[in-house]
């Protein structure tokens, strides 16, 4: 076994935590049932991780499986990640999609290969029909540094794709390229998504995130689910704007629905407006030029933040519609200018 | 023994005699209050024996009482029941009728394509079904504003709906309503038949068999007689019409490119056209029992051969 992979390895199975060693272990499975009960996973660390590699090296781990060992280690830590999503299009008048694995798996990789020379690609289809890619990339005279991968997360037969973002920025039009023509489509462009919880870019991406419909099957209404403040809890207190309540509860559920809004940690808004005042005679409205801000909303799951405001009584219900349109239009970026 | 002599000496016999006194007033006075215990007793004895007197006659009368009472109401009843039947008979037949109606929307679904009003629009729901087999359903809820457009939905990631929904939701939701069955009626065949190969006809299939998530591209490998000598059929379906649920092309390829007789050829050729013209599990089907029926017209051999050895 290559002294690199070797390395490679061990650093990977360094950062695993040992709860999910045992796990990750068996997804992987490399190193067979009766290799893993020879390993005692009570030592320190350091002596797990050895005899672990003792065991690769007895199989001759390759390179290709140190990249998957990479993979599955991803998959388990999405939220390390911050990943983009990009949409594909066709050109008018395409055939329909006759998608082969095989063919697009060659075709990804020749296209990377014929560019770069040196670069390792490995594929891992998972049950949601989802290919997770992962590209080492080294240039034409130096090898791949494995250290500084690039994810792609493609689910086949659709348009989009997802990508962890990385400092090496030079290398997204090659790698755009190659998806779009292994794939068969025309154009790729980045939409202005971002984040680190993939499934809840996909729950946006595909419209997924509200699985509730009203059938005759369904017994009870969804308008009577209680909104989380019951405002009935003890007699003793009055609640003396009790309508203005209700229709703040009402207003949200309409915008917001009774599912659980998919995880965000921001929204950027960059705003190029002339400043509009009441005031007449003011510096700033004065000003011929639009004025630049860039406003950020920050928070552990946004979404959930946002739907709170109106209840909480911080934000006046409805909330602007530039809030509240973030799954819909399947953005967290604006560019806000005078119309 | 000196006994209590009333007629002694004075001395002696006025101790005896106003002992004798003490005791005979003593005496007096404890017969009387015996006497009085007992006159107060027969007393409380005769108080009480009215009070029961009074208390058995007032419920001799009670009784009665209740019973005229229980008449009358008995005799009430009779007089009201016959209008209380009548409406307890029209409340059933509502409840009967309003069990039907609940039922008959519910059973809706399984006409194929059915939807309830929400406050924003409407919920379609699509059930679809392959060869009378009911399969998945999926729903798009429309928001019923101008424009129209899809609120939410779980229609399946690579039915192209978007594309769907940009041709005719705007212009004529009917056709996009049927436009979007066919294609989901047809996805869940294709899936259907798929499964079916997976699951029935594993024994037949000499490796995996390799699909994408529309199951518009099928393609395996297959022998006729598992463990037997012979080469297997390398089989390639593609669908390109996405609302049918026959495949569009069809090629089958023998991997043993020595053993290719002509009978191999005509094999070949026929399992091509099968494919092109039967669901794929039924094909399969046919596999299956043609190997049955091959190996009982082996045995009608044999009897034939000893048929004619018993002749000579």
């Amino acid at each position: 076994m290559d002294e690199t992979v070797a390395e490679f390895i061990k650093r990977t199975i360094l950062k695993i935590p040992m709860n999910e060693l045992t796990t990750i272990l068996k997804a992987w499975d490399f190193l067979s049932e009766n290799q893993l009960q020879t390993v005692n996973f009570r030592q320190r660390k350091e002596s797990v991780v050895q005899h672990l590699i003792r065991l690769c090296e007895e199989k001759r781990a390759s390179l290709n499986d140190a990249a998957l060992l990479d993979i599955i280690y991803t998959q388990f830590h999405q939220h390390q990640k911050v990943w983009d999503v990009f949409q594909m299009s066709k050109g008018p008048g395409e055939d329909v999609d006759l998608f082969d694995m095989k063919q697009f798996k060659n075709a990804f990789k020749k296209i990377l290969q014929r560019a770069l020379k040196n670069v390792t690609v490995s594929f891992r289809e998972t049950e949601e029909n989802a290919i997770w890619i992962r590209i080492a990339w080294g240039t034409q005279y130096t090898k791949p540094n494995q250290y500084k991968p690039t994810y792609v997360v493609y689910y086949s037969q659709t348009p989009y794709a997802f990508k962890s973002s990385s400092t090496l920025r030079r290398n997204t039009p090659l790698l755009g390229q190659a998806l779009t023509i292994a794939s068969k489509h025309h154009q790729i462009v980045k939409m202005d998504l971002r984040s680190r919880y993939l499934d809840s870019l996909k729950a946006i991406v595909f419209k997924q995130y509200n699985q509730t419909f009203e059938t005759h099957n369904s017994t009870t209404p969804l308008q009577e689910r209680s909104l989380g403040l019951d405002i009935n809890m003890d007699s003793r207190i009055i609640h003396e704007n009790k309508v203005e309540k209700e229709r703040v509860q009402r207003i949200t559920q309409e915008t917001f629905g009774d599912y659980s809004q998919p995880q965000l940690e921001f929204a950027q808004y960059k705003l190029e407006t002339k400043f509009k005042s009441d005031l007449n005679g003011s510096i700033l409205a004065e000003r011929e030029e639009p004025l630049r801000c860039l406003i950020k909303f920050s928070s552990p799951h946004l979404l959930e933040a946002l739907k709170s405001l109106a209840p909480a009584g911080i934000a006046d219900a409805p909330l602007s519609p530039l809030l509240t349109c973030i799954p819909n239009k399947r953005k967290n970026y604006f560019k806000i200018r005078d119309k | 023994m000196e006994q209590a002599n009333p007629l002694r000496p004075d001395g002696e016999s006025k101790g005896g005699v106003l002992a004798h006194l003490e005791r005979l007033e003593t005496q007096v006075s404890r017969s009387r209050k015996q006497s009085e215990e007992l006159q107060s007793v027969q007393a409380q004895e005769g108080a009480l024996g009215t009070k029961i007197h009074k208390l058995r006659h007032l419920r001799d009368e009670l009784r009665a009482a209740v019973r005229h009472r229980r008449g009358s109401v008995k005799a009430r009843i009779a007089n009201v029941e016959p209008n209380r039947t009548v409406e307890v008979n029209e409340q059933e037949a509502l409840e009967e009728k309003l069990e039907n109606v609940k039922a008959v929307l519910q059973a809706y679904h399984f006409t194929g394509l059915s939807g309830k009003l929400t406050s924003r629009g409407v919920c379609v729901c699509i059930s679809t079904a392959f060869e009378g087999n009911l399969l998945a359903s999926y729903f798009v809820d429309l928001v019923i504003q101008k424009p129209l457009r899809i609120h939410h939905h779980s229609v399946p990631v690579f039915i192209p709906l978007e594309e769907i929904a940009a041709k005719y939701l705007q212009t004529n939701i009917q056709h996009f309503l049927f436009s979007l069955c066919e294609y989901l009626n047809a996805y869940s065949g294709r899936k259907y038949q798929a499964d079916r190969l997976q699951s029935d006809f594993a024994a037949l299939l000499t490796g995996p068999l390799q699909r994408n998530p529309l199951c518009n591209l099928l393609s395996f490998t297959y022998k006729l007689d598992p463990g037997g000598q012979s080469f297997p059929f390398c089989a390639r379906l593609l669908y390109k019409d996405l609302t049918a649920t026959l495949p569009t092309d069809v090629t089958v390829t023998c991997q043993g490119e020595e053993a290719l007789s002509t009978s191999w050829e005509e094999q070949r050729a026929s399992h091509e056209t099968l494919f092109c013209t039967k669901p794929l599990h039924q094909v399969f089907a046919s596999f299956a029992r043609r190997e049955k029926l091959d190996g009982s017209g082996l045995l009608i051999d044999c009897f034939h051969c000893t048929g004619n050895t018993s002749e000579k």
